[in-house]
């Protein structure tokens, strides 16, 4: 029973130890079949990484497969690597022979190919135009094995198919699956690389030439030996020739007529690397300065090899436009003040002589000439610094609360005695209603002084002047306001110039003068105005500032300036400043 | 009798002046603003001599030239242009009208411009 009992466990344990060296071996098999499979799944990786690197930013289709097929031999076996790309003229077939075949071998293998091509392409390629080039083991008549493994990779890129890539090998039964795959995977990288790659660097190419092409600038880029290369909108429009297709280098020539030696500087760009920078030169009614320089072929790799030239072509026309302003301007002030000191000197020239009969009075004339032209020239020296200051937005306002109605009561009485001189009625129009808002009493002044004097100055004898002062209410239609006040503009406001949500006294200054043309009106307002336009310079005189001046001192305000006319019927000027209705302690 | 001038000129200082430069035992001034006043002066009377001023409103001094030539030439009144204008456009024009003299009024003291005045006047005595 004893005997029985170990041996049944003797048994068991035999029995286990079989078990367990069974599990043992299982176990081995399976972890030796992981280690392959991860060394193989390294090795993969590796040599993925490895194309790659090697492919780097790489867009050569050519290169790319050559570097592919250079280490194919690293985990696929095969007599023969080739592959087959589709160039516009011609197919290109490469092989490289791992072993020495026979030339069938060669020729089975590009038929096969070129066949493949075309089921893939649904087109027939003829065998003329393949250029063949062979590489690696020699070619041996001896050697006269066919093809007994093949397989085939078709080359995407970007989706289409721009060749097929074979690997070959005289032996039989060698490619399976995993081989396969590996294929797969490493032709599906390389084509998802080039492809994006690709796009990448279709994206860059059309951002940099969407940019020159609506580049206001004009730009010509040449070759070394001046032919257009990229030429965009801008610069045809230079020389009038926007329809023009084709544009070469003596059209630019023909058309600068020597006021910018483009070839030459060109050349100098070229053969010296020199950068020029054009004077200002007018071409069909347009002033440019041109920019010349050299296009180096590598901006970091060969700095000093130089491909081409560019001109860039940068319209000045607006600086010289304002430059003559500027100079116009200049000379308006210089002759404003000439003519009132040249009064001032040529009276005191007569105050030297000796006194003759009358002298007491023709004394007091003499300096009542000195004291106007003096307070004239003043005048215009004020205005001059307002300017500046507008223009360096430095114009600032002495806010304290104050009755609209004074300010405009106190300028009709400084305008009255002008007005009847010229039988011109000069009427106000105030509502009952004003509060006391925050405003400057000495710059409102000012604007009202401007826009009357304006009126006065621009309506004929007999003529019209009237000042409104009124509340706008939020919501309310400016029109309706107007007519309720029984006021009568040349032409209505615009309803956007006045506030929703706000109250806002509105002030306006209409006349019955000769109006301003429509398109004038918008030009009012800026500095400079009158020196543009011919017409104005010469009906009245005067620097063109008052307006531009009033504009500052309303926006600075917060509240904004307007003009509606009619041609033979009259100007109203208005201003407009937005209030709160609690604003006095805060705002003061 | 006294010699009689008119002064066409927009620039108030200056017709002032010349009013009181002159002296006025020999000369009686007449002035107007700009050259339409100016031709409305030479309807009334014929004066002896006429500054004229080139850059004015309404009606400039060239435009003046134009006008007097063509309503006024029996007259044969000498000018003398009196303005800042002194561009060689305006002298050649002026010169097309028998002007007599050009005076940068800037330029010149009063006494130049009386001097000239007198010597337009000697000129024609001859």
């Amino acid at each position: 029973m004893l005997i029985f009992l170990l041996g049944f466990l003797a048994t068991c344990g035999i029995g286990l130890s079989a078990f367990l060296l069974l599990n043992e071996f299982k176990t081995k098999l399976a972890i030796e079949k992981r280690e392959k499979d991860s060394s193989r799944r390294i090795y993969e990786l590796a040599i993925l990484r490895e194309i790659g690197d090697r492919i780097g930013y790489s867009l050569d289709v050519n290169q790319i497969v050559d570097i592919i097929t250079s280490s194919l031999h690293q985990f696929i076996e095969y007599a023969a690597v080739s592959y087959m790309l589709i160039e516009p003229e011609k197919v290109i077939f490469k092989m490289h022979l791992e072993r020495s075949v026979h030339r069938r071998f060669v020729t089975d293998i590009r038929d096969r190919m070129l066949q493949s091509l075309g089921a893939l392409l649904e087109r027939e390629f003829k065998k003329e135009d393949v250029k063949e080039v062979l590489s690696g083991a020699i070619l041996l008549e001896e050697v006269d094995e066919p093809v007994r493994s093949f397989f085939n990779i078709p080359l995407v890129i970007g989706d289409k198919v721009v060749g097929v890539l074979t690997v070959a090998d005289t032996k039989g039964g060698l490619y399976k699956e995993e081989e396969m795959t590996i294929l797969y995977k490493l032709i599906q990288q390389a084509s998802k690389a080039v492809t994006s790659l690709q796009a990448v660097v279709k994206a860059e190419q059309e951002k940099v030439s969407a940019m020159v092409e609506s580049m206001e600038d004009g730009v010509v880029m040449t070759d070394a030996d001046y032919r257009i290369l990229v030429i965009n909108p801008a610069a045809k429009r230079v020389i009038g020739k926007e329809s023009q297709k084709e544009i070469t280098i003596f059209d630019f020539i023909d058309n600068l007529g020597g006021k910018m030696d483009m070839r030459g500087r060109l050349e100098e760009a070229v053969k010296l690397k020199k950068n020029h920078v054009s004077e200002r030169f007018d071409i069909n009614g347009k002033f440019y300065q041109a920019f010349v320089f050299p296009v180096k072929s590598d901006t970091k790799l060969n700095a000093d090899d130089v491909f081409g030239g560019v001109v860039i072509f940068h319209d000045v026309t607006r600086e010289v436009e304002l430059e003559r302003v500027r100079e116009d301007f200049t000379s308006m002030i210089v002759h404003e003040l000439r003519t009132p000191l040249s009064g001032i000197q040529k009276t005191s020239e007569l105050l030297k002589l000796p006194q003759k009969r009358g002298g007491a009075v023709q004394t007091k004339k003499f300096v009542d000439i000195i004291y106007q032209n003096s307070s004239g020239m003043l005048d215009l020296v004020n205005d001059i610094l307002d300017a500046s200051k507008l223009q360096a937005g430095k114009f600032e306002v002495q806010l304290e609360p104050a009755d609209i109605g004074d300010i405009i009561e106190n300028r009709m009485q400084f305008f009255e005695i002008s007005a009847h001189d010229r039988h011109i009625k000069l009427e106000s129009l105030i509502t009952k209603d004003i509060p006391k808002i925050p405003l400057d009493i000495q710059r409102t002044k000012q604007v009202l002084n401007n826009l009357m004097s304006n009126a006065l100055k621009y309506t004929p004898d007999s003529g019209s002047v009237t000042v409104s002062a009124f509340v706008h209410e939020p919501g309310a239609m400016i029109a309706s306001e107007i007519s309720k006040l029984k006021l009568i503009l040349p032409s209505s406001l615009p309803e956007q110039m006045f506030p929703q949500n706000k109250r806002a006294l509105v002030v306006t200054v209409s006349d019955t003068g000769v109006g301003i043309a429509s398109d004038l009106l918008p030009k009012l307002f800026s500095k400079y105005q009158q020196l543009n336009n011919a017409t104005f310079v010469s009906n009245i005189k005067g620097t063109g500032l008052g307006l531009a001046i009033a504009k500052g001192i309303v926006e600075a305000h917060g509240g904004s300036i307007g003009v509606v006319s009619q041609i033979g019927s009259g100007s109203a000027f208005y201003f407009v400043l937005p209030f709160s209705d609690t604003p006095l302690a805060a705002k003061v | 009798m006294k010699k009689k001038i008119l002064v066409i000129d927009d620039d108030q200082t200056f017709r002032e002046l010349i009013s009181s430069g002159v002296d006025k035992e020999q000369y009686e001034v007449s002035t107007a603003a700009d050259g339409v006043q100016g031709l409305e002066q030479l309807e009334k009377s014929s004066p002896d001599l006429i500054l004229l001023d080139i850059m004015m409103p309404r009606m400039n001094g060239v435009e003046f030239l134009e006008k007097m030539q063509s309503q006024h030439a029996d007259k044969k009144i000498p000018v003398i242009i009196t303005s800042n204008d002194s561009s060689l456009d305006t002298i050649s024009r002026g010169a097309e009208f028998g002007v007599r003299g050009y005076i940068v009024k800037s330029n010149e003291s009063m006494k130049t411009i009386m001097a000239s005045i007198e010597r337009v006047f000697s000129e024609t005595k001859k």
